[in-house]
């Protein structure tokens, strides 16, 4: 990758575009996975940040007896879901009273059966991060995000789970199940409260009757731990060119909601609280509803998890790269448009590519850079995210170089390559290297594999090739899997290095 | 008079201040003037030691003082009386003394270093050395300046490592100065320049051949070369594949196959695993990219 050497000389130190998403926060490389989306986890850090800060306030709204929070419930306005079927969305379009009528109604339905999925460390009452949940089966099933129980999940000799009513009733949680590709976990109440088992569950919207685009819809959580909220916004579909479906939530969902329900205007869940774009407003994303059906059809009879969830996390995120690498190998690379070269770059199906160039006044190497990544990428604890991947290449035009300073610049862009280092969940990458020959092109190609330390059969791969065949130009590319297995991790290798080749007629 | 002895006391760089001859034993030392060895040390008694004539030869004998005495760098116990040693060091208090004794084996002579005619017979080559250096310095500031780069920045670039060479050569011109009381600063140049441009030219070199036959190791071991002909820059662990690209002209191993290139790579599957289970991979961590970004 081309370092920035002085000012405008590079594509890491652009200038700030603040209203438009661009690919500036992806600059910081594929490696640091910096993640799109952040997750509605509260984690621990934060709140203890926020605390220090608003500790009054907090303290002064939990205890004034009377806020709307609390008084809630006695509100007259209370109506039971059988009764809300009476008001259809299109009763009540234009009508500002009404849509805040109908949000009381959500949340005095949602009310009951909302809860606060707390995850403490084993031998003390602090609380290591917050998420939401809900109620969806008998026996105090309860449904949320997987990451908001993985470090419970991942380290059961620290972290232990929790739940809390709105109400106030509390007790102690069991992992169930979970679909760590699609962010999904199953928690039971150990003993249900007498005073839960009555509070009926939530009911799932069927699939027959799909939400139509600006349809209203509306999300409870507790956000950073302050209280239960419910939150108006709009269907806006699923998000485009993802590989793993999302529905775009166009409200603001804030940290502590994860896992929280997202209802339709009767009290019906529709998707799962699961991430907001840090660089975007009231954009957030929700898990669609069928795969929490489906992790419940699967799982709500089975036993609490009490061993090590590595082994079927892996199971899961081996199906998941084995879809993922079907469907890459599956689909043809794009043209691309430079002279001599031909260079991979992946159809936009379930990528976004971002392009970028240094500028023409630059006397030194002039280059173009096009950076292709997917948006969804696999959450597995707090340092880890996996199962997606990224392609990017650069082409350099050294003419005013000259050929021996080209070689210098080409080769100081192919040594600053970054490819990971050992750390608590991967090792450190090794690496294979030779000169490679297709379609006329020959390269220098090095390709390196870390393995994951916990998931067996997962590794991350990264393929680094640059061209050596012209004297004052050049392109150099780089593919990146993430949680993928051995063999696809060469197949996925050899597919892209077979991207590249010399085009003999300009 | 027949010279039996000499008896030198040194000063703290061990150099002779004081010489006396000896034509006839016993020698009394000490601080009274009616010593035959005046010493004047506070620490050292009235009358401190003699030196005396036996059958076997010359021995110390200590006199009753609060210090004692010291032979070499032992005390010598109460009541002995041992026998000096050729060339023997004695300390009296706070004083040392030499015993040279008429009639010892001497070492042979030593050839000194002649440090003008060094310089002489070396100045063509340090020229040399000089614009070798000069000229690769400039050349490797080409090779990685972008054109229209403004010339200050530049210039401070080329002045920044001969300063440093200078500063190096000084520091050890200083030394010996200490030590040998010459400045021999040319002399040292000479050297720290003659490994260093051997270690530049050395790693270039393996550099260009490790690219040319494809050999990452050449590559590490001309680093390991360059490290060990003194200095800086680049880690010597830590890389994970051979950085150099060089001139297309420049490459002589064949390119392999694609299919061939990712099939060579199976055999790391057998290392990854078992760095799963040992974790015994920790001295291969090169860089810092692990930026931990909770939400």
């Amino acid at each position: 990758m081309i370092k920035a050497r002085n000012a405008g000389h590079g594509a890491r130190g652009s200038s700030p575009r603040r209203f438009r998403s661009n690919n500036a926060h992806k600059a910081a490389g594929y490696d640091g996975s910096m993640p799109l989306n952040r997750l509605l986890r509260r984690p621990g850090r934060l709140l203890a940040l926020l605390l220090a800060g608003s500790a009054l306030a907090a303290w002064a709204g939990a205890t004034a007896p009377g806020t709307p929070r609390t008084a809630a419930p006695a509100s007259p306005l209370a109506r039971p879901p059988a009764a809300a079927s009476a008001a259809e969305p299109g009763d009540e379009h234009d009508d500002s009273a009404n849509l805040s009528a109908s949000a009381r109604r959500i949340y005095d339905v949602g009310r009951p059966r909302l809860l606060q999925v707390r995850t403490l460390l084993r031998d003390q009452d602090s609380q290591a991060s917050v998420g939401s949940g809900s109620l969806v089966g008998p026996d105090g099933l309860i449904l949320t995000n997987y990451h908001v129980v993985s470090q419970m999940a991942l380290e059961p000799q620290r972290y232990r789970l929790n739940f809390q009513t709105v109400d106030g009733v509390a007790g102690a949680l069991q992992l169930i199940a979970f679909d760590v590709v699609h962010d999904l976990a199953l928690v039971r109440m150990a003993q249900p409260p007498a005073a839960v088992a009555s509070r009926g569950t939530f009911e799932f919207r069927p699939q027959a009757t799909p939400l139509a685009q600006g349809e209203r819809i509306f999300s409870l959580g507790n956000p950073l731990d302050i209280g239960f909220e419910v939150i108006e916004g709009t269907y806006n579909g699923l998000v485009e060119r993802s590989f793993l479906p999302q529905i775009l939530f166009s409200g603001a969902l804030n940290p502590g909601m994860s896992g929280g329900p997202v209802l339709d205007d009767r009290g019906r869940i529709v998707g799962v609280n699961v991430a907001t774009r840090r660089d975007g407003q009231n954009i957030s994303f929700l898990v669609p509803a069928e795969f929490a059906q489906a992790l419940i059809a699967r799982s709500a009879h089975a036993k609490p998890i009490t061993g090590p969830v590595e082994a079927e996390m892996a199971r899961q995120l081996l199906v998941h790269q084995q879809q993922l690498t079907t469907r890459f190998i599956g689909l043809p690379w794009r043209e691309t448009k430079h002279a001599h070269y031909s260079v991979p770059v992946p159809q936009e199906d379930f990528m976004r590519c971002w392009g970028s160039s240094n500028p023409s006044e630059s006397k030194g190497l002039s280059f173009e850079r096009s950076d292709c990544q997917m948006d969804t990428a696999i959450f597995i604890n707090e340092s880890l995210r996996t199962g997606d991947i990224a392609v990017r290449h650069e082409v350099y035009d050294g003419s005013r170089l000259g050929a021996l300073r080209f070689a210098q610049e080409a080769g100081m862009s192919f040594r600053n390559e970054r490819m990971g280092r050992r750390t608590h969940d991967l090792t450190a990458p090794k690496c294979q290297e030779d000169f490679v020959e297709n379609a006329g092109l020959t390269m220098r190609s090095v390709m390196c594999l870390r393995a994951y330390r916990h998931l067996p059969g997962l590794y991350d791969v990264a393929v680094l090739s640059q061209s050596v065949d012209a004297k004052t130009e050049g392109v150099q590319g780089r593919f990146d899997a993430r949680g993928v297995s051995f063999q696809n991790a060469l197949l996925l290798a050899s597919h892209y290095l077979q991207g590249f080749a010399w085009k003999r007629s300009p | 008079m027949e010279t039996l002895a000499l008896i030198e006391t040194l000063d703290r760089d061990g150099q002779p201040r004081q010489i006396l001859r000896v034509s006839q034993w016993p020698v009394r030392i000490g601080r009274a003037i009616a010593c035959d060895l005046v010493l004047d040390d506070p620490h050292v008694a009235a009358h401190h030691a003699t030196l005396e004539l036996r059958d076997d030869g010359v021995h110390v004998v200590p006199a009753a003082t609060l210090n004692g005495v010291r032979l070499g760098r032992a005390a010598i116990a109460p009541g002995s009386t041992p026998l000096l040693p050729a060339a023997a060091l004695l300390t009296l208090g706070g004083t040392s003394l030499r015993v040279r004794l008429a009639g010892e084996v001497l070492a042979p002579e030593q050839r000194l270093l002649d440090l003008h005619q060094y310089e002489r017979r070396h100045v063509t080559t340090l020229l040399l050395l000089i614009a070798f250096a000069a000229l690769w310095k400039g050349f490797d500031l080409w090779l990685t300046a972008m054109p229209g780069q403004p010339g200050s920045v530049l210039a401070w670039s080329y002045l920044a490592a001969p300063a440093g060479l200078v500063v190096w050569c000084a520091a050890w011109a200083i030394g010996s100065m200490l030590f040998q009381r010459r400045f021999a600063f040319w002399a040292h140049l000479h050297v720290a320049l003659r490994w260093l441009m051997a270690g530049v030219v050395a790693e270039a070199v393996t550099a260009q051949l490790a690219f040319a036959f494809s050999m990452p190791w050449l590559d590490k071991l001309g680093r390991i070369a360059f490290v060990v002909a003194i200095a800086q820059q680049q880690p010597l662990v830590g890389d994970l594949y051979l950085g150099t690209i060089s001139l297309p002209a420049m490459r002589m191993a064949r390119p392999v196959p694609v299919d061939a290139f990712v099939k060579s790579a199976a055999p790391l599957e057998k290392t990854l695993s078992h760095w799963t289970k040992a974790g015994d991979d920790g001295a291969d961590a090169d860089d810092s990219d692990d930026e931990d970004d909770g939400g």
